[in-house]
């Protein structure tokens, strides 16, 4: 005798309806017992898992200094990953001391031999947890097993095995890194790579001089990227041979690079990049123009409050308003700019600092200035906006200030 | 007469029959998509993405009207989202009640001259605040524009970050919601030029200072039927349609974009009624026609719980205003369908969104005029018309457990068994007589539509501040 499923699918297409109906059920039915049967499994996983937390958190000190056999927990699987998602949470909270006494136990305990070895066999999400793992663990053995993965075929390996090589933060990490990208072309995006190599190279920035002479762009352009992060004063002279770079990127990295070196030979390079052709060049050179906190620069920020930018024109004014000494005579030569967006530029940098008050009281103050030009000041400061142009016109300009400009 | 009965009768089904096909292939398409997902999120690990040193800096921006209740609460829950570069934008369009002030003596508000430049348009601005409390916060008060679209374009005018949330004032964010949507735009800056993030329902859900603290099913029917309805919408709908890079809509409630992309179509239209779904369809219109690569993604764990209407009114006027906006953004729309230029938009995702979205209720209602007036005529096949209620009735529920399954293998927020038990409950309920009232709502808001009703009408919500009465 046939079954109800034979009958079913004997009938025929007229009742292709009927089959379809049955099976829409049993769909239902089985999605039902999926979802019901999953959360009652997961229940008791949890229960489990949790009371093991539990029972292994009161003997983590004697676990984690060996005490306790590693056998006693490492051949169960429950414990093993209840254990080394410990390890790598407290690894990723904690300070040197006790990094080293837990990287200490990983290798004691032989899981980071362990998750090397998974980031060399295993293919696919596998990989990407055990390279996951070993960027947690920040051992430097696990750095050629995260190279490796540099050169998976895999764009979702790629990046795993990059952000591991990040959290290294070690130059070693770095030179892998530059060294994979050199050789294989840029095969991961942008800024995930700017992100790694700026961890890996804060250290020693010299690293990344000789891919950057030779590199070609787009590659080029990320280290430029990175480079102007990461410059420390002992590059100074290097950063210079970039600051007539074809690449704009590069150009923009002298610029940036150049805030941490000496006043005398970052000033000339920093102002001629101020005018730049390319906005983020000149956004970076006024930003590190203000940095450099030195009055030479002032009238380089004023050129900069007028230009065609606005996030130049606000940097320059950010970097105005930081010379506190001489906010009066840098005020009015901002008026003397003629320049409303450059104006409101400077007002807003200045209430954003809070020292609208403080200009006010040395307007106030101020023996330098006549009674009509300190009024005309100070109607500009209180309105916001520029004097007609006749009133402009014949003002004159103080001496004061137009040594500023 | 009984001819164009019987063609009806089966267009109807084979209507109904495709439009669940295509459901039942978005959900199996969800379903590969989020298990990959949940694997690759164990490779993002949040703290490693906080501290990324170029991450980028994102503006929220809030509008808000007539909030007074709830904007302090609110703002305190947006500026407590865990980001290292955060700035927020609150929008106060025009509001009627002490929204400004509330903000004022909260977070200590003083004039500035921040950066604003009326690129988009906007009703007048009446002024720029900055918070003495928090300098990430700025407020721009402007005249009433009658629609969200002008208030998030006065936002946009004051914005200077590479990329831009937007936000509904009265939502609620998870604390980590703008690590995990960024997590797509980090890993390719370039190609990734919008986010979308998922927008849950809060209503029953337990909430303190803006924080939400237990995830609750609602009591009312009503509102249980809608958590299911944006389970599907999201899990299964968006997820497919972003998987091949066809996403549509970026709900208005939490969705990120790039700025600049996003002033070169000119930010939000103004006057439009489906203000995300428009601006959506014109970054694809805009990235096809200058035949530049991009993608859309939606992510599944960034999460924005927001209130849905809780009275079938509210729900009515929601739904007819929804439709409104499918119908006034695919009408301008229309010069894109299948042309060649605009590649799976213009011959895929915009054609099934006119056949399966905008055209719904019209083939649907249709259907059930035609079956009643074929009963009534006694030319209705007994059996056709039992076998199809049946097969709908079995293949819809189907959809709907199965977006209670993808948030059960996926994310898992309804942990009371009461509320699973209950979810699944509703999947069987929902069909009738909800479904058929639904249609009736959108074919309502067409028909306002064509007679020259394009005004944006805001809901009324109970806020913030009610939801910790639940």
């Amino acid at each position: 005798m046939a079954s109800i499923f034979e009958k079913l699918w004997n009938l025929g297409p007229a009742a292709f309806i009927l089959k379809a109906i049955v099976a829409a059920f049993i769909a239902n039915a089985m999605l039902l017992a999926f979802i019901l049967f999953r959360r009652a499994y997961r229940k008791r996983y949890f229960t489990r898992r949790d009371k093991r937390v539990f029972e292994l958190r009161q003997n983590w000190d004697a676990l984690i200094s060996g005490k306790v056999p590693y056998t006693e927990w490492r051949n169960k699987t429950l414990d093993l990953q209840i254990v080394e998602a410990m390890a790598l949470d407290a690894l990723e909270a904690s300070g040197p001391e006790e990094s080293a006494r837990l990287l200490k136990f990983l290798r004691n305990s032989g899981l980071i031999e362990k998750r090397i070895c998974e980031a060399r066999q295993f293919t696919g999400w596998r990989r990407l947890q055990a390279l996951v793992a070993l960027g947690c663990t920040r051992a430097p053995e696990g750095i050629s097993a995260l190279a490796e993965g540099l050169r998976d075929g895999d764009i979702e390996v790629r990046l795993a095995a990059l952000r591991g090589l990040g959290r290294m933060a070690s130059p070693q990490a770095g030179e892998e890194i530059l060294a994979s990208v050199a050789e294989m072309g840029l095969c991961i995006p942008a800024l995930p790579l700017q992100n790694a190599l700026i961890q890996c190279t804060a250290e020693r920035p010299q690293i990344l001089l000789p891919y950057i002479r030779h590199a070609e762009s787009p590659f080029r352009e990320v280290l430029g990227r990175v480079l102007g992060e990461v410059a420390t004063p002992s590059l100074g002279p290097d950063l210079l041979q970039f600051a007539e770079d074809e690449i704009d990127e590069l150009r923009a990295a002298a610029a940036r690079g150049l805030s941490h070196t000496k006043v005398e030979l970052a000033l000339d390079v920093l102002s001629e990049l101020g005018h730049d052709p390319t906005w983020f060049v000149r956004l970076r050179a006024i930003v590190s123009l203000g940095k450099l906190s030195d009055r030479r620069t002032i009238p380089t920020l004023l050129r900069g409050l007028t230009d065609a930018n606005r996030l130049v024109r606000f940097r320059a004014a950010e970097g105005l308003v930081a010379f506190k000494t001489e906010m009066g005579p840098i005020f009015a030569a901002v008026i003397a700019t003629r320049d409303r967006y450059g104006l409101h530029a400077y007002l807003t940098a200045l209430e954003n600092a809070h020292l609208r008050g403080m200009l006010e009281e040395e307007l106030q103050a101020s023996t330098n200035i006549s009674e009509k030009e300190k009024g005309h000041l100070q109607s500009v400061l209180m309105t916001g906006a520029l004097p007609t142009e006749d009133a402009a016109m014949t003002a004159e300009i103080p001496e004061h200030v137009a040594a500023l400009r | 007469m009984i001819q164009i009965l019987h063609i009806s009768n089966h267009t109807l089904f084979w209507y109904y029959l495709l439009s669940n096909l295509a459901y039942l292939a978005m959900l199996i398409i969800a379903v590969k998509t989020s298990a990959r997902h949940q694997r690759r999120l164990g490779s993002h690990r949040l703290s490693w993405i906080r501290e990324t040193p170029l991450i980028p800096p994102i503006a929220i921006i809030a509008p808000a009207h007539n909030e007074e209740r709830s904007i302090c609460v609110a703002v305190r829950n947006l500026l407590d989202l865990d980001y290292p570069e955060l700035e927020l934008i609150v929008v106060n369009d025009g509001s009627e009640d002490c929204t400004l002030a509330v903000m004022q003596k909260e977070f200590h508000l003083r004039p500035v001259r921040a950066i604003y430049v009326p690129e988009m348009k906007s009703a007048r601005v009446r002024g720029l605040y900055r918070s003495d409390v928090d300098a990430r916060l700025l407020v721009v008060d402007k005249e009433a524009g009658g629609s969200k679209a002008d208030a998030v374009n006065a936002g946009l005018n004051a914005l200077t970050s590479p990329y831009v949330c937007i936000v509904d004032s009265d939502s609620v964010l998870e604390r980590d919601a703008l690590l995990r949507i960024m997590v797509p735009i980090l890993e390719n800056p370039k190609r990734v030029i919008a986010v979308g993030g998922i927008v849950r329902v809060l209503n029953g859900s337990e909430i303190k200072d803006g924080q939400l603290q237990r995830v609750r099913l609602p009591r009312k029917s009503i509102e249980v039927i809608q958590v299911i309805e944006y389970l599907r919408a999201f899990l299964i709908g968006r997820e497919a349609w972003a998987q091949g890079n066809m996403l549509m809509i970026i709900s208005g409630a939490f969705g990120v974009f790039r700025s600049d992309l996003v002033r070169s179509v000119g930010g939000y239209r103004s006057r439009a009624i489906g203000e995300d779904f428009d601006l959506v369809t014109r970054l694809h219109r805009y990235m096809r026609e200058q035949k530049l690569d991009y993608e859309i993604r939606f992510v599944p764990d960034p999460m924005c719980w927001t209130e849905v209407p809780s009275d079938l009114k509210s729900l009515g006027r929601q739904r007819a205003r929804w439709q409104k906006g499918l119908l006034d953004v695919l009408w301008p729309s229309r010069n894109m369908l299948f042309r060649v230029r605009y590649g799976r938009i213009g011959s895929f995702a915009l054609p099934y969104l006119w056949l399966f979205e905008l055209f719904a209720p019209v083939v649907e209602i249709t259907g059930l005029v035609t079956i009643i007036l074929a009963a009534c005529l006694g030319v209705l096949s007994g059996a056709f018309f039992s076998q199809f209620l049946i097969f709908g009735y079995a293949f819809a529920t189907v959809i709907s457990i199965g977006s209670v399954l993808q948030e059960e293998i996926t994310y898992k927020r309804y942990n009371d068994w009461q509320d699973v038990v209950r979810l699944l409950g509703y999947c069987f309920f929902e069909h009738f007589p909800y479904r058929q009232m639904h249609m009736f709502w959108r074919l309502q808001g067409m028909w306002e539509y064509l007679r020259g009703d394009h005004a944006w009408k805001p809901l009324k919500r109970k806020g913030l501040a009610s939801a910790r009465a639940h």
